[in-house]
């Protein structure tokens, strides 16, 4: 008996409760029936054809059960009129076996899809052999075998995440009530031990680059295993908002104790605006002032929360001479707004491979323009050819971990004490603020030092 | 001399003939009337679906009723409406209508630059000019009918698919579980968006349906100030949205047929729930509905925002960006997220420097502009003189009342 396609949407569904659920039985996948499915269609070849869209090739940003439930609702819609049978998998993949369906029309769907995935670069970068990779269709009378053996591999690769989420430890996302809880074991968490800290490079004229600031931010996966274990922080936005504004108190306060042997040229702090507004930032604003400068990061969704509230934020921090960063700029933000409006003294972009596209370069610009490239930060810089493709842009601050690792080696490079450790050890330990890292590092004058690098280009 | 019975009753039906025989009356009666030839027949295929040319007719029906115009449509789709010059500001009230309705349609974006919509006529002067086009659109119908009858039966069209305490966390958590139990439908309030042109009484373009705040924490958590932090307060919009959606799904009260409009996050159009209301929507006749996004949600994710703009267009919904103040305009740009509408709070503050003012309303498109919180006379007044339509407010509610009772009808109509 053939399941109809809502039998088998229920069914993927039914394995995503079960998988996470308590009880883990034998599952019957989308792939299990995809598999069934398609051993029947084995010896009916004739008219038939199936189409893969490969979802799970997307980035994870692009592949959040959200979307794809609406990619699949959409496709679902169109595919109806091919009578034919749709699987939704369990890795986000897209099935459909038809027949008689003509290619224009399967064409016309599946652009559409594409349109709705048209920022990820699967939609429009091609394999090294010039292969789609966004989407396979098969022609079942002469491309039965490949497309059986894609169902083989499709059903073992089930197989095994099941297998693996059954072993996964049971995390529940972050709602109202375990917030709370969240909550009250910030003050037992020692929070200055997931404190990181990164450069921002000022590459000069002089071929040479020296540390504008130094950005000072917890990492959110170190600090969801001191944290709460158990609870995703991050599944709630609105929630980890709340969250954050008590641990930017927390980070401020850290900061002050922190043994630093010579403070950094400047701080740079990624903060709510409210937590401009208080009393802890003022005794921190205090506690540094005349003897470092200060640099404060905001975000986006907390910009638009209350606009006039940034206004007064960043006005208030310009009087006080600290600077303002307009912080997590990508290609698609910029499409959506003029940078040079918000008039914070820096523009952060995080690099991303495909703004290497001449397209987006250019979209780059005429976004950037205005603003100067001149004040833009290039973060997020893993590689060389990040580094090579701003300064062709003419920008001047870099930040990643590209430039992590050449500030560790220029280090050593001076450093008396460097033949007792490692490259990594060493960037390891620019990288905390506290804790048996930096205990081990024999020099701690040396680890706060961020020397000058030369001759770069 | 005469036809076949059948094509007699063919002609008899036909609006264009209808027409010229209104027109032929008219001979003796043609001052103080006027006509538009609203070129429907222009809008894309999609929107020239039945159920979309019965809602543009249905906008002039109040007219026709208090005798004013008679509303024809043709076998193109266009609307040809005849009209006494007193209700020039009702026809064109109508028209603005009919321009949101249409909104996302070419030829609705082009007529803002060029006057594509509408052919404009002066029976006192133009009457011969109109009876040839009526004479025109008779013979061109007649043609029509019979290469229609030739194509029956090979192609079937398409089927149209159709201040207290702090707010915490735990309150939070106590509020979204009484959320569960509490009757919603008592905190369900509705306001009229209604286009108002000239000293016309106002016209209900949709009806937003939303829970008020006020009520709802009077009644599940007094004496707490629910500004105190906006991120929680954000997180219980969230797990409203949930509760109106579930709300309306259960409604057998055809609110979902009308022209509504509803608050929601991002990830609520993203989320199941909003999956079975659109399917619910699908199911009934659904009128024009949009979706009410607030900047903060847009903003905080563009990419998810983006994808749940594509999804709700796809579907026909319309997006409007909910709660701008003017100093926030050139910070959200409706052009470029691609939103259909935004709502302008009403200020004041508005009437000052109003030049500058006026140009940067010109840029977002002033046909794009709901004029909201308006209390006052003084905003219709203001949204007028730089050319807004569209209101909504206390103010545009009791206007809406008193038209009501002027016209005998004992209070308003629940749906415009």
């Amino acid at each position: 008996m053939i399941a109809s396609d809502r039998e088998i949407r229920r069914y993927g569904e039914m394995m995503n409760a079960t998988a996470f659920g308590d009880k883990p039985k034998e599952i019957v996948t989308s792939e299990n029936l995809l598999y069934d499915a398609a051993e029947r269609v084995g010896r009916i070849r004739e008219g038939r054809q199936a189409l893969h869209l490969h979802l799970s090739r997307l980035l994870p940003a692009n592949r959040e059960e959200a979307k794809i439930r609406i990619a699949f609702r959409m496709f679902e819609t169109m595919a109806d009129m091919f009578r034919g049978q749709l699987f939704l998998l369990t890795n986000s993949d897209i099935v459909l076996i038809c027949k008689d369906a003509r290619l224009a029309d399967l064409d016309a769907i599946v652009y559409k899809l594409r349109a709705l995935f048209s920022k990820d670069p699967l939609t429009y970068s091609e394999s090294e052999d010039g292969e789609d990779r966004f989407v396979t269709f098969y022609d079942l009378e002469s491309e039965y075998d490949p497309f059986f053996a894609t169902c083989v591999q499709l059903l073992n690769d089930a197989k095994m995440r099941i297998a693996q989420a059954r072993n996964a430890p049971q995390i529940q996302p972050l709602d109202a009530r375990n917030l709370t809880k969240v909550l009250e074991r910030i003050g037992v968490t020692d929070i200055a031990s997931v404190v990181r800290r990164q450069p921002c490079l000022h590459f000069t004229e002089k071929q040479t680059a020296v540390v504008a600031f130094q950005e000072f931010y917890m990492s959110i996966m170190d600090l969801q295993k001191v944290l709460a274990p158990d609870v995703n922080i991050l599944a709630n936005r609105w929630l980890f908002q709340h969250l954050s504004q008590i641990l930017d108190l927390r980070v401020l306060s850290v900061l002050q104790d922190a043994g630093f042997r010579k403070l950094p040229t400047a701080f740079s702090l990624n903060l709510n605006m409210a937590s401009v507004e208080t009393t802890m930032f003022r005794k921190f604003e205090a506690a540094i002032r005349g003897k470092a400068g200060l640099v404060v990061e905001f975000q986006l969704i907390d910009i638009f929360n209350n606009l006039d509230q940034f206004f007064r934020a960043r006005d208030f921090l310009r009087s006080h001479g600290h600077k303002t960063v307009l912080d997590g700029m990508s290609p698609i933000t910029l499409q959506f707004m003029d940078a040079e409006r918000y008039d914070c003294d820096f523009v952060k972009l995080n690099w991303s491979g495909d703004m290497a596209d001449d397209v987006v370069t250019s979209e780059l610009h005429h976004a950037l323009g205005p603003y100067g490239f001149d004040r833009v930060i290039l973060a997020r810089c893993d590689t060389e050819a990040a580094i090579s493709w701003g300064l062709n842009q003419g920008i001047q601050h870099f930040q990643g971990r590209f430039l992590d690792s050449m500030v560790a080696a220029v280090t050593m490079a001076q450093c008396d004490k460097a033949s007792a450790c490692t490259l990594a050890q060493c960037n390891q330990r620019h990288g905390v603020i506290s804790g048996h890292l930096r205990v081990e590092c024999g020099n701690n004058d040396m680890l706060d030092l961020f020397p000058t690098l030369r001759a770069l280009r | 001399m005469l036809g076949s019975p059948t094509a007699a009753r063919a002609r008899a039906a036909s609006q264009e003939h209808l027409l010229l025989d209104y027109l032929n009356r008219l001979e003796r009666h043609r001052t103080e009337r006027r006509a538009v030839h609203i070129h429907l027949s222009g809008l894309a295929k999609h929107n020239q679906r039945e159920q979309h040319l019965r809602i543009a007719a249905a906008t002039f029906d109040n007219l026709v009723k208090m005798l004013q115009a008679q509303a024809f449509t043709m076998a193109n789709a266009d609307l040809m409406v005849v009209y006494k010059a007193q209700a020039q500001d009702e026809v064109e009230s109508a028209i603005v209508k009919l321009r949101f309705l249409f909104s996302d349609d070419p030829l609705i974006i082009d007529d803002a630059q060029k006057g594509t919509l509408c052919t404009w006529y002066d029976l006192e002067s133009e009457y011969d000019t109109l009876v040839a086009l009526a004479q025109k659109m008779v013979a061109e119908e007649q043609a029509r009918r019979r290469a229609e009858q030739e194509q029956a039966g090979i192609e079937a069209r398409a089927q149209a698919k159709p201040k207290g305490a702090p707010f915490t966390p735990e309150l939070l958590a106590r509020v979204e579980a009484g959320l569960g139990q509490a009757d919603l439908s008592n905190l369900m309030r509705r306001q009229a968006v209604c286009a108002i042109v000239g000293q016309a009484p106002p016209q209900p373009v949709f009806h937003e349906l939303f829970i008020s705040i006020a009520d709802l924490r009077q009644t599940l958590m007094p004496n707490v100030n629910v500004n105190s932090s906006p991120w929680l307060f954000q997180q219980l919009t969230e797990t409203l949205d949930r509760r109106v959606l579930s709300l309306l799904n259960k409604h057998d009260d055809r609110t979902l047929e009308g022209d509504i409009s509803i608050n929601l996050n991002v990830s609520t159009i993203l989320s199941p729930e909003f999956m079975v209301f659109d399917d619910n929507v699908k199911a009934g006749m659904r009128g024009t509905i949009v979706l009410e996004l607030q900047k903060v949600d847009i903003f905080a994710d563009l990419g998810a925002y983006l994808f749940a703009r594509d999804f709700a267009h796809d579907r026909g919904y319309r997006i409007c960006v909910d709660g701008l103040t003017f100093s926030m305009l050139s910070f959200v740009d409706r052009e470029r997220l691609g939103a259909d509408l935004i709502k302008l709070i009403w200020d004041p503050a508005l009437t000052e420097e109003k030049d500058v003012k006026t140009d940067a309303l010109r840029r977002i498109g002033i046909t794009r502009i709901i004029l909201a919180r308006c209390d006052t006379p003084s905003a219709i007044e203001y949204g007028h003189s730089v050319g807004i339509t569209l209101f909504q407010g206390r103010h545009v509610e009791q206007m809406l009342m008193s038209d009501a009772k002027r016209r005998g009808l004992g209070r308003a109509r629940p749906r415009g």
